[in-house]
């Protein structure tokens, strides 16, 4: 996915004056082909974030669209409060990129690591949050925050060489990936960014239903009606349960009053930080994330809490 | 209408009314600030007198937000604000908050959380400086407020990209919240600092408003420098009782204050 993401900077400098990217000192090479062709659309603000965001501000408010790019770690969490107070609360149209998100720099540790920004920002009015699993859903939530009249956050995950879906994809909203088989339509997979991939490879080996969701905020109330009769529900993403995907899955279910709701199983990050070194499946493998665990996690969350109706 | 001459007497009346009617604290810091918004609007900015929104104006961003009564006696002297403005200060549903909020026209950025509107305001200057226009960008920020990091890296950035269209006037007058500045966490010398950190910087009383016009208006060295003026002010200046009294950071005017006040300032 994260290859998608130097062409975006390109087209949108190509078709729009008022398009600037703004980095925190963070991103080497990604900037190249803009740089090359629209050298003055560039700005390296330094190692300053706090002002970065304000800087971005004042850019909007003279009529740039701005797009800060940072680590998530750093951008949209260090400046949470200048995001609250900079850019949602005048609600100006400025794009986040926050690259890194989730647990991708596993070797730096819990510095760079970032399984809460979707938390934090979820509680801020005004705010799009985007959380694409490849180039395709990526390229559709840039187009509508670039469109929109309001902040947005684009979270970068762990970016895997292949795309789950195989052609553009049109919005933002939830979008089937993996169909189930005739006997399985009361079980669901919901996944969002970089976990969609191994929802997705459990999905079509059981096959089960597997539901991407590259918008977070607002609402993606669609979703619900695609869970179906779904009596059990697992939601994977590579962040916190409490305020992320999980989270939302439930405050959706709750508020629409199904009327026999499905039991929604959590598969987040702990609510913990990680403790050693390793590689990204390693760090995964501290929250019983990694590829192997959640295939076994899933294989127990189907066999057990049998649906209601074989039940009965 | 009438027309506006932003006498500073009038000013701090205009202040002390509105606080009584909104039972506001925050007096100290607005009063410092009287002369330096005098000059402003007087000398110091382009701006149309009739529409705080028109195109072309210069930007004035409060960055140290609570002293935000000065601007709004300024924005009265404008007509900008009513007498229902006025008389309802922070009454239910009134529209002017105890700091500068953007979507009061003439404010221009939220602020209040100190250590936002420089940077905002240099953000500014950077874009008016891209669209190649005359428009400035004055940032009123409090030495209080220098505590905060952001200002700092602000600053760098305004040196950096040569902003020789931001002005930044520091109401310097020797308190923050707490206690004197150079008590909590200590400042001094300012403008040395502004000038290490590559600002064209100039020192004044802060309380002649000819001599604050003089320093916005003074001649620069180069064009490609972001300019500091250096305001030195009392806190609570223009009401003895007030006048460097920490207190009235929070203190609420009564009848008998407000009274005692005015008479003062006939």
């Amino acid at each position: 996915m994260r290859h998608a993401i130097s062409p975006l900077f390109l087209e949108s400098a190509d078709d729009d004056d008022r398009f600037l990217v703004l980095s925190g000192d963070h991103g080497y090479e990604l900037f190249d082909a803009l740089r090359s062709r629209h050298p003055d659309r560039f700005v390296n603000v330094g190692v300053a974030e706090q002002s970065m965001v304000g800087i971005a501000a004042g850019l909007c408010r003279t009529g740039f669209r701005p797009c800060i790019y940072g680590l998530a770690s750093f951008v949209p969490l260090r400046v949470l409060e200048q995001v609250k107070i900079d850019l949602c609360y005048g609600s100006l149209p400025v794009m986040i990129l926050g690259d890194g998100a989730g647990l991708v720099y596993s070797v730096l540790g819990a510095s760079h690591q970032c399984g809460e920004d979707v938390a934090c920002l979820r509680a801020l009015p005004n705010i799009a949050i985007y959380s694409p699993c490849d180039a395709h859903e990526l390229r559709a939530c840039w187009s509508e925050a670039r469109q929109g009249s309001h902040p947005s956050y684009i979270r970068i995950g762990k970016s895997h060489p292949d795309d789950i879906h195989t052609r553009p994809v049109s919005g933002t909203s939830p979008v089937v990936v993996s169909e189930a088989g005739p006997s399985s339509a009361r079980s669901v997979i919901v996944a969002t960014g970089a976990m969609v991939r191994v929802g997705l490879q459990f999905a079509r080996a059981h096959g089960i239903r597997c539901i991407s969701v590259p918008r977070l905020k607002p609402v993606p109330a669609e979703l619900i009606p695609l869970l179906g009769d779904a009596q059990r529900v697992a939601v994977l993403e590579e962040h916190v349960s409490a305020g992320g995907l999980w989270s939302l899955v439930l405050e959706m279910i709750q508020s629409v009053g199904i009327l026999r709701p499905p039991r929604v199983e959590p598969f987040g990050l702990r609510d913990a930080f990680t403790q050693t070194a390793g590689d990204h499946q390693h760090a995964l493998s501290e929250h019983g994330l990694d590829d192997g665990q959640i295939a076994e996690r899933l294989i127990r969350w189907l066999d057990a809490n049998p649906p209601a109706e074989a039940a009965e | 209408m009438r027309t506006a001459v932003f006498d500073p007497r009038v000013l701090r009346r205009h202040i002390l009314h509105m606080a009584y009617h909104g039972r506001s604290a925050h007096l100290g810091c607005a009063l410092s600030l009287v002369e330096i918004c005098a000059a402003l609007f007087s000398e110091g900015m382009q701006y149309d007198r009739s529409d705080p929104l028109a195109p072309e104006r210069d930007l004035l961003v409060l960055s140290k937000g609570h002293g935000v009564l000065a601007l709004y006696a300024c924005f009265r002297e404008l007509g900008w604000v009513s007498d229902e403005d006025f008389s309802n200060y922070l009454g239910n549903g009134t529209r002017l908050r105890g700091a500068s909020e953007a979507d009061v026209p003439g404010c221009e950025v939220t602020s209040g959380s100190l250590g936002h509107g420089l940077p905002v305001a240099v953000g500014m200057a950077f874009g008016l400086l891209l669209g190649q226009t005359k428009r400035r960008v004055w940032c009123v920020v409090g030495d209080g407020e220098m505590n905060e990091g952001a200002m700092w890296e602000a600053m760098l950035f305004a040196a950096h990209r040569r902003l020789g269209n931001l002005t930044v006037i520091v109401d310097a007058n020797g308190f923050q919240a707490m206690g004197q500045t150079e008590e909590v966490l200590g400042m001094e010398p300012l403008a040395s600092k502004f000038t290490a950190f590559g600002f064209e910087t100039v020192e004044c009383d802060g309380h002649d408003v000819s001599a604050i016009a003089s320093a916005l208006r003074s001649e620069q060295e180069t064009q490609s420098a972001p300019r500091a003026v250096i305001a030195r002010t009392v806190k609570g200046h223009g009401v003895s009782f007030m006048a460097s009294d920490n207190r009235w950071h929070y203190t609420r005017l009564n009848d008998d204050t407000l009274a005692a006040a005015l008479e003062e300032l006939r």
